[in-house]
Order: C-alpha cells, then structure tokens, then sequence
C-alpha cells in the first residue's frame, strides 16, 4: 500500500509538533522500572538500557511481578498487562535510544561517593546517539543538573525529573531546569507529564530538591530520637504516620528507599550545604557498613520476609539484633 | 441531506456519512488509536470499498480532518465537496440534567455541556472534542448533540433519587441518570410500530444486554425508570461490571483490601462482573462455552446474570403496572437465544407465551417471538444509536431553517 493518510489532509490543522512515541530509560533499577511501567502504560514505547542481557530479563521479570501485584490488588488487568510489557525493551546497546524523544538516566550505583561522573558518563553516551531535539533527563535527587549536563554538546537539552516511589501513585514530579534547559525542552517535558498524568512541580536547581531535603531530616532526627532510647522504631513510624498523615514512617521510608541511598542522600546534601542538619547519623552509616540497608536485604531498621514487615527485637546498640 | 454521525472516545472516533430522509448509509469507519503509536483510519463504502490507512493521528481533530479528507477524496469518497454536508451530529454522553433531547449546538450549549465533565470525566472530554474540531474544520456547518442520559429525563423524581443525605445531590447532583438512552428510545418507538400500536398507550420493558447493559421501563413512550444510574455500574451484573452491590460490602471490600479510589474504580468496573465470577471471560460466548463444558462458576455466572435480569422484568412490570411488550437488543440481546429464553421463560402468570421456535437460531434480526396469544410480546431489535442521531440532527437542522 503506498497511499498515505498525510495524502488526504486538508491542511487544515497544524500537526502539533514534536509528538512523544518513544521514551529510553538507561539504568532499570527499581525506580527505572517503575518509570518504564508508567510510560508504557499511556501508550508510549520505552527503551531500556542496562548492562548485560541477564540484567535484561531480569528486568523484565521484575516488571511482570510488578504488574502481577497490582493485578492482584485489583489496579490493573490481565490485558492491560499484557499491553504494557508489548511496549517495553529492553537491550545493552544505546542505539536503541536512537529514535526516543525523550530519555531517562536512572542509575543506581552502589560505589561510595557520588555518582557524578557516572551519570554524566551516561549523559555523553545517549548524546552520541540519540536526535539532536531529544530530551535528556536525570533523575538524580541531590547533584545538580547543570554539572551533569555540562559535559553534554548541548546542555540546552537537559532536565532534572525526580520521580518519587510509588510512580503509579504519587501525582507530581519535581522538574529541575538548569541554566542551561531550553524552553523548548521544558516543553517536550510538559507533553510528557500530560501524557503520563503527573504534574510538574517546578523547582528551582538545589540539592535536595524538596521532598529530599525534607526527607532527609526527617529520618535523622527519627535516628536521634531512636539512639536516645526515647522511643521504639515502630512507635515512631506509628506517631509520625497517625500525626503527619505519612504514608510510611521515616524508617519504613528508609528500609524501602535503601539506607544505603538516603546515607548518600545525606553525605550529598552534607557537603552542599555543609549543615549539621544533613549530617548522617552514626546508627545509619552503622547500618550501611553492616549491610542492613533494608527491605532489598530483608533487614534494615525491620525485619522483612517477602511482603510483610516485622520489628526486631534487640537493642539499637546492637543494631536492633537479639 | 448529507449527515455525518461522530462518536468521539477517548482514542478513537466511530463515524458514519448518512444521506437523510433515505436514511441510507454511504460511508462509514472507525478513527483508531488517535495520539498513540500504530494509528490509523478504517473506512468502507456503500458500494464495497474498504480501505485501511495508517498515519501519524495525533489528536481529534487530526482525525476528523482526515477522514473528511477520505469523504471527498476521488477514490474513496462519497461527495465532492465538503460544501455537501450539512449537519454534523454527536453522540455525548452525559448531559446531566441539562437537557432532556436532543439540541442545537451553540457556545451556551458547549458551556453547559463542558459543566457536565465531572459527572462524566471519561466520556464527555473526547465528545466535546468532537465539537470544537467541526467547529474549527466546518464552522458553518450545524452541528447537534444527542444525549446517553437525555431520554432518561423523564424519570420522577421518587425513581432518580438516591436514598442519601438531599444536601448531597444539590451539592453534586448526585442522582440517577440512565445511559444508553439513544437505544432504549429506538427499540420501544419501533417496537410499537411493529405492533401496529401508538408508543403512547403501550409500556414497554427494553432490554439492552451489550458489554454495557441496562433495562428500562418506558411507560407511553417516557422512560419511568432504567437500571443504570449515577454511572454506568448500577444494575444489571455487565461483562465486567458489578451491577447493583451492597455499598456495605463494598466499605467491607476497600477496608479490607485497602483500596484507593482508583484501584476501587478498577475493582468494579473491570475486574467484576460476568469475568470477575466466571474467572473465564467478559465474553458471553465464552462463559456459555464453559458453562456447557461443565465449568461450576461459568454456570452460576449465567445463572445470575439471567436471574437479574428477570428480576428487573418483574420489578418494571409492576412499576409500570404491567407491561405490553419486552424488547431485546444490544450484542447479547439479539444475537443470544439461549439469554432471551432463560430471562423470560416460566412467566406464563404474567401472560408471558414465549416461542422457542422462533427463537432458536434468531441472530440480528427484528422479529416477535411470543405467539399470537400471549398477552405481552417479546421481541427483537437490533439497536441503531446512529440512525437516531441522524434522524435528530435531520429533525433539528430542518426545523432551523
């Protein structure tokens, strides 16, 4: 068939330009795949870049149990599954990304220090190969835009986009301009978020953005208050959850997140703005040394056997172990 | 008069070029996957033609343009120019209480009809775009909006009310609406003139039994009550709706599952139902097929969709007191024997004398199958939600003149 639909346009209406039909993620952590859950799911192809082909059906299969839980829990359907993994690849070769509008970094990494110069390694590689109008994101919560950006050709292209677990249902995303970000690109990105239903809070480039920098007080002072044998872990997740209309409390917050993240949350945030306020508190980097970084590991300030969250029984000089 | 017919959804538009009052249908198709990867326009013609174009279709009003474009194209066309056609008609779906027809579209109508959006946020959006895109491709041409929920403004108030605080429904307008009033209207007007009876001296009870489904008890040609209401979920047990469901048990259900509104949303309207009890299928052909194959639940499944629906028959009866006529429509209604006898068999105490004779076999067809007898006649229908808005935008744009 060589007749085209553009063929019987009346000329009319303007094609809007700059459709999204296809979105790359590079680093499918857990948030990565949330986020390639929720693009796909509004009916946008998604890219995934990760290390190795096992990494890859890793990936997927973790998906699937994603989609099987919400299936399960009455938020999804069989079909609609079915349609969401049709839209998501995954490959270990960037080309892919070649044809996306709009691509993710998403890297988790587990080395000590920051992750700068990984992420704007990651940065150059997806300039290399993707259109000269595509958006580049990162969803980093405490290093700034405008230094990763910086080793990209054309840092006009650049944003900050902080997700916030669980991606299905928190509404916003904090968007980060740099000095760089072109109105054009903040404009690709407010045709993303409608797509995808969320809503941009606009944030103006610091560590932290918001949620971050509010968070990570919040779970050190809950570790004050645990080392002054003030209270147990699970009476303050309880308090905070009945008095602050949380969903989690700070240390359930911790255990999902990782401790291993939010000690590096921290540590970023410690030396941008160098206040005791951020400064991470001995029972957390205890913690990190130790390996209990959480619900990953099955131990972190609780104790976890698949889904369900148990307390633990020692003292907190001991980390919590009996 | 050269009619297009448009049914917006939220990524797709079904349409239809009617020539009125021959009432013929020169073209049609379907508009698919509008914004998303892989759209594309199917269209027929009268004579044959069928073609299938793909192409970049990133909203409604690309769409229209487009198959606009195919309706006069030398190829696939029915008319020359776009100067031929001479009313636009809508499907929309919720009017709320705003209008009980079918009406001429003006910036006030637009208005009212863009107040309704929370009581239909699925399905008013996509209509209303409809609406600006002919208003921006065709600003000339008359356009006219039919109503799911119009027909069923007749309904008392007693009948639309719900038993829930008052201040409730003047805050919200929280009340029982009805849908599929296109369909119910059509069936009970033809069924009288297939009984050679005027629509104001018979009760009519209309089945409409699609994925969606609802009955309605039309009382000398007004509905007097309908089983949907606020939404679509109430009444009868749908493909993979609830239908009617103790709000006690459904409290029951979110505490216990710890379901938000969303997930709540989702429970009831697509994970229940004839799928959610069979676990086979929303498909009546496919829960029958294993029911026969021995499936316990696919049979229970069956059992209860058929049992309410009988239970609706007996309750419109009465509100109606007694009923002349049962009509059949919808997928379901008219293309299942086996529903239509098991929802109306053993009523002879009613006057009810069903030919299964007839019916066995009976797809898509108009047809009455009680005997001359008996006292109520049970009939099929096919439904025909286009040629009713056709009509109405035909009966509006020439009285305007």
């Amino acid at each position: 068939m060589s007749e085209r639909l553009e063929d019987f346009s009346l000329g009319k209406s303007m094609q809007p330009k700059g459709s999204i039909q296809k979105v790359g993620v590079v680093g499918c952590g857990a948030m990565g795949q949330e986020i390639a859950v929720l693009i796909s799911q509004s009916g946008i192809d998604v890219a995934f870049i990760d290390v190795s082909d096992d990494r890859i059906s890793e990936v997927m299969m973790r998906i699937e149990k994603q989609l099987d839980e919400r299936i399960s829990k009455w938020g999804l359907t069989a079909s609609e599954k079915k349609l969401i993994l049709s839209r998501i690849k995954g490959s270990t070769d960037y080309s892919s990304l070649s044809d996306c509008d709009i691509v993710f970094e998403t890297v988790n990494s587990k080395k000590k220090g920051t992750s700068l110069e990984l992420r704007q390694e990651i940065f150059k590689k997806i300039e290399a190969v993707v259109r000269p109008d595509t958006v580049i994101a990162s969803n980093t919560a405490t290093l700034m835009i405008s230094e990763i950006s910086s080793v990209l050709k054309n840092p006009g292209r650049a944003m900050g986009l902080h997700f916030y677990s669980p991606v299905s249902k928190v509404k916003i995303i904090e968007s980060v301009r740099s000095v760089y970000t072109t109105d054009e690109t903040f404009g690709i990105v407010n045709k993303l978020a409608l797509l995808i239903g969320k809503k941009l809070i606009r944030v103006n480039e610091s560590a932290g953005n918001i949620s971050t920098r509010m968070l990570v007080p919040l779970i050190n002072e809950a570790c004050e208050i645990l080392m002054e044998g003030v209270a147990t872990v699970s009476d303050i997740d309880e308090t905070m959850k009945e008095t602050s209309g949380l969903q989690l409390g700070p240390f359930e917050m911790a255990d999902k997140i990782g401790l291993d993240k939010v000690l590096k949350w921290m540590e970023n945030l410690y030396i941008e703005f160098g206040e005791h306020k951020y400064k991470p508190s001995p029972v957390l980097k205890r913690m990190v040394r130790a390996n209990l970084v959480g619900r990953r590991v099955g131990e972190g300030f609780y104790l976890y056997q698949g889904e369900k969250r148990m307390p633990k029984q020692g003292s907190i000089t001991n980390l919590g172990r009996a | 008069m050269k009619i297009i017919v448009l049914n917006c959804g939220s990524s797709s538009i079904k349409y239809q070029l009617f020539d009125l009052p021959s009432r013929e249908v020169l073209a049609k198709g379907l508009v698919d996957k509008i914004g998303l990867k892989g759209s594309l326009i199917k269209h027929s013609r009268n004579d044959g033609t069928e073609v299938k174009l793909e192409g970049e279709i990133l909203d409604h009003q690309i769409g229209i343009e487009y198959l606009l474009g195919i309706l006069i194209s030398e190829k696939y066309g029915s008319i020359k120019n776009l100067e031929e056609i001479q009313a636009v008609g809508h499907r929309v779906v919720h009017a709320g209480e705003k209008f009980n027809g079918s009406v001429y579209i003006t910036p006030e109508v637009i208005a009212a009809l863009e107040e309704c959006i929370d009581l239909a946020p699925l399905h008013n959006p996509p209509n209303l775009k409809g609406i600006y895109s002919i208003t921006k491709l065709l600003p000339h041409v008359p356009q006219v909006g039919v109503f799911d929920t119009a027909f069923h403004q007749t309904m008392p108030d007693f009948v639309y009310l719900y038993g829930i605080p008052f201040s409730l429904y003047e805050k919200y307008k929280i009340r029982r609406y009805g849908f599929h009033g296109s369909s119910h209207r059509y069936v009970s007007k033809r069924a009288a003139q297939m009984l050679g009876k005027k629509l104001e001296d018979i009760r009519v009870i209309t089945c409409h039994l699609g994925n969606g489904a609802s009955i309605a008890a039309v009382k000398n040609g007004k509905s007097l009550d309908t089983s949907m209401g606020m939404t679509p979920i109430e009444g009868l047990m749908m493909g993979t709706r609830t239908g009617d469901l103790d709000i006690g048990a459904f409290i029951q259900i979110m505490n216990k599952e710890e379901l938000d509104i969303t997930v709540a949303n989702t429970l009831v309207n697509k994970h229940s139902g004839m799928l959610g009890v069979s676990g086979v299928s929303s498909d009546m052909r496919d829960v029958e097929k294993a029911a026969e194959e021995g499936n316990e639940r696919a049979k229970v499944t069956l059992e209860m969709y058929y049992y309410r629906i009988r239970k609706y028959i007996g309750a419109y009866a009465a509100a109606m007191g007694g009923v002349d006529a049962i009509v059949f429509t919808g997928g379901v209604g008219e293309n299942d024997a086996l529903t239509r006898y098991k929802t109306t068999a053993e009523m002879e105490f009613m006057g009810i004398r069903f030919d299964q004779e007839k019916n066995k076999g009976l797809r898509g067809k108009e047809a009455v199958l009680s005997t001359p007898e008996s006292a109520v006649s049970i009939m099929v229908i096919p439904t025909n939600e286009e040629l009713v808005i056709a009509e109405d935008t035909y009966e509006i744009v020439t009285n305007l003149k």
